[in-house]
């Protein structure tokens, strides 16, 4: 299940999809999606997202550490209400714009 | 004429493979097969039979006694269902095969000898 | 045995009763370069391939003694693991007599008269096979062997830990009841208990990322934290920016523990919780049976730098009998057969089916059972209640020097300001520095209460003028506290004053407390009137420094005071 990116035409924009399970598998795919980027806008889509576990956050922190930790703008969009929840709980939305 | 009893490729084959052990090989198959047909003739038992024609068809189809490989294939498959006269005419034919055989068999063990 | 051998060069055995089609075959494979053993009927296969193991037999089918049926069976159940591919030699053609030969366990079969380059062409695929499985077999002893290797460093590990995290007073403490798998740590579940010097208890049930060892690594240096800052009478907020910064500073980026801390006072009838990332706790009001959830306000530990953690706490009164509930993501993840969740609903079903309080963790567990879920090594519980003080009995602290040179002559003053005031807490320090005093070690517990609360009098009523009439009610408890967040974050000017007086006296000492601070004062004489009052949710401040200490005063309109304990000659 793949892990898919998409930089907007002006270049200034990263937008990194997930499909399917949100979890450890992803590791390298995720890293890899952004690693030689260095854009520090950056938008997560989880719209086929169907779950995301604890080492998802994980990958989540790494992503804001290379886009710049506190100054880092990413966004995670098209959460369902399970993902929400998960995020909501470790209180994530007070690190990423969660919608 | 030959090539009907004795098949010359399989005969060639088994040169190549077997080389100075050729003469060897072929004087086994002739002391084997009159084994087997002995028990042919000694035998009153279908089963025993079976089991010897049986053998002798494997080995003469190796050394390329094609005819003589048929009959016993025959002998084989049919013992059970053939009254004990047809049984009997039948190891008669095998008999003569192996009559016409054996020669052809010496005199290739002769010609490999003084060839090699 | 057989070793996986580089080259294609066989050992082959050959059984076959026909001695010319036996000395042909051997031929073949001798021509193809393998080396050949041979067999004239099946018993003599069985034994050669006993004494001698080739990697592959050529088998004839119809042999005396022991046909090719049942040597190939006896073959394979002496190779064991180890793939013998077993050609059948036949010029049967009944697909029974086929079927036979497969169901002994026959991998193949050539047909007579035999054909060299189809024999080399099966030798070749069946040699294949044969290496394929050995490799099979050889990888899996490895895995089994690294397996058991991690299995025993786990086990040192836990060990260690075991020693470095003592189970502080989870076991001894009357007040908790746990449910916890031995192996939780290497799934990162986390929890510890220890006393505070005052008698307050401090419980942290903590979840780091990971399993196996990752997972545990951090739980050492945490629990040291938590250990060492609990015990020297460190609060709850100080000892979180200690274990985040700790845990930010040696954990990877994607590495955090999710944890949630509280301090229950047995004193003070009130739990202080901070709850970063864990499942909803649950505060039990016996009195009208409420459970009020306790969720997660903050980040995990270790995800946020010291200058943005947030160790902001909630403080919720609570009366004797009244419980706390904790539990690990491991009891709602529980799945069952049908991938179904335990969930919280099923927990709130039990919660609100329960009758009687002290049975509802065993109704719990009943019910994880009950749903049918696999046992899980991360299903972490922990039930606190609130007993009387009486009940609970700290054990006396360890002290490690001789008591030989001790100070018994002395005094020191402090004060501190605003700046101060706002983020450093003294007490632990003030504390070390009284036990130093060895005739003061029996009483720390009543010592450092007794300090805590002049402390706090003279920080939220006088410097910070708050008003503890609030402390009424369970919503004025909130507000009490949320108002002395926003004016110590706003505080600008004040102080507090402590002097400590060290002096012999008969036989043994006098330690004189001195506390001044900025603010309004109280009406001493209409306080001291008040009867002492066990139930009121405030006031009680008073009570217990007259209890716990001597000759308690209050002087300069209440914004000074002073009370002594004293110790006789130690033996």
């Amino acid at each position: 299940m793949p892990v898919v990116t998409e930089i907007s035409p002006d270049g200034k924009k990263l937008t990194i999809s997930i499909k399917g399970r949100f979890d450890f598998a992803k590791h390298q795919e995720f890293r890899e999606s952004y690693e030689k980027n260095h854009l520090s806008a950056i938008v997560v889509d989880l719209k086929e997202a169907t779950y995301l576990d604890s080492s998802a956050l994980g990958m989540l922190l790494l992503l804001r550490d290379h886009a710049g930790g506190e100054s880092a703008d990413i966004r995670v969009v098209n959460s369902s209400s399970d993902v929400r929840k998960i995020l909501a709980i470790s209180n994530f939305d007070k690190l990423f714009d969660i919608s | 004429m030959a090539d009907k009893h004795l098949d010359p490729d399989v005969l060639s084959a088994l040169r190549e493979v077997m080389e100075d052990e050729y003469p060897k090989l072929l004087d086994t198959f002739l002391a084997d097969s009159e084994a087997r047909l002995n028990r042919l003739h000694a035998t009153e038992d279908t089963a025993q039979l079976i089991e010897a024609a049986h053998s002798l068809k494997g080995s003469s189809g190796n050394l390329g006694a094609n005819r003589l490989a048929e009959l016993c294939s025959q002998l084989e498959h049919n013992a059970n269902s053939m009254p004990s006269q047809s049984i009997k005419k039948l190891i008669a034919e095998i008999d003569d095969e192996f009559a016409i055989v054996r020669p052809l068999y010496e005199a290739e063990r002769q010609r490999s000898l003084t060839e090699s | 045995m057989n070793t996986v051998q580089p080259l294609e060069l066989l050992t082959i055995l050959i059984a076959e009763d026909s001695a010319a089609d036996r000395m042909l075959l051997a031929s073949i494979l001798r021509r193809q370069g393998h080396a050949v053993l041979t067999a004239a009927n099946g018993a003599e296969a069985v034994d050669v391939f006993r004494e001698l193991r080739p990697h592959l037999v050529l088998m004839d089918a119809m042999m005396p003694v022991m046909d090719g049926f049942e040597a190939a069976r006896q073959i394979k159940a002496l190779s064991g693991e180890n793939l013998v591919p077993i050609i059948f030699l036949t010029s049967l053609s009944e697909n029974e007599a086929l079927a036979r030969c497969l169901e002994v366990g026959g991998d193949d079969f050539l047909a007579k008269p035999y054909n060299q380059v189809i024999l080399a062409a099966k030798i070749k695929a069946m040699d294949r096979l044969r290496r394929l499985q050995a490799t099979v077999l050889q990888q899996r002893d490895q895995i089994a062997r690294h397996h058991e290797y991690l299995l025993n460093e786990q086990r040192v590990a836990k060990a260690v830990f075991d020693k470095v995290a003592h189970s502080g007073c989870l076991n001894a403490a009357p007040n908790i009841r746990y449910l916890q798998s031995p192996y939780a740590l290497f799934n990162g579940d986390l929890l510890l208990a220890a006393y505070t010097p005052a008698g307050d208890m401090h419980v942290l049930l903590g979840d780091f990322t990971g399993h196996g060892l990752p997972a545990a690594v951090g739980a050492m240096p945490l629990a040291e934290v938590f250990y060492g800052m609990t015990a020297k009478g460190y609060g709850v907020s100080e000892t979180l920016r200690e274990m985040n910064a700790k845990l930010k500073r040696i954990l990877p980026v994607d590495m955090f523990c999710c944890a949630i801390l509280l301090c229950l006072s047995f004193q003070r009838r009130s739990v202080e919780v901070w709850n970063g990332g864990m499942p909803d706790g649950y505060l039990h009001h016996i009195a009208d049976g409420e459970r009020e959830p306790l969720a997660a306000r903050h980040l995990p530990l270790g995800v946020l730098s010291p200058e943005s953690f947030d160790d902001r706490t909630e403080v919720h009164p609570m009366a004797i009998g009244d419980q706390v509930f904790l539990l690990s993501d491991g009891v709602v993840d529980t799945c069952n057969a049908d991938d179904q969740l335990f969930g919280v609903e099923r927990l709130q079903q039990v919660f609100a089916a329960n009758r009687q309080p002290d049975a509802v963790f065993e109704e719990i567990k009943q019910a994880l059972r009950d749903f049918g879920g696999e046992s899980r090594d991360d299903v972490s519980m922990v039930e606190i209640s609130l007993l009387e003080p009486a009940q609970i009995s700290p054990p006396a602290l360890m002290y490690s020097d001789s008591g030989q040179s001790c100070p018994l002559d002395w005094s020191v003053s402090f004060e501190f300001r605003a700046a101060t005031l706002k983020r450093f807490n003294p007490l632990p320090y003030l504390l070390q520095l009284l036990l130093e005093v060895h005739g003061l070690r029996a009483q720390s517990g009543a010592l450092y209460s007794v300090l805590a609360e002049l402390y706090s009098n003279a920080l939220e009523h006088g410097v910070l003028g708050l008003d503890s009439s609030l402390k009424r009610n369970a919503s004025g408890f909130a507000r009490y506290y949320q108002q002395r967040s926003v004016r110590l974050e706003a505080l600008e000017d004040g102080y507090i004053r402590v002097n400590l007086q060290v002096a012999p006296r008969d036989e043994g000492g006098c330690l004189t407390i001195h506390v001044e601070d900025s603010g309004k004062g109280f009406d001493v004489v209409r306080v001291m009137e008040r009867p002492l009052d066990d139930v009121r949710l405030s006031g009680r401040g008073i009570s217990l420094i007259r209890q716990l200490g001597r000759n308690a005063q209050w002087t300069d309109n209440g914004r000074s005071a002073r009370v002594e304990f004293f110790w006789k000659a130690l033996a």
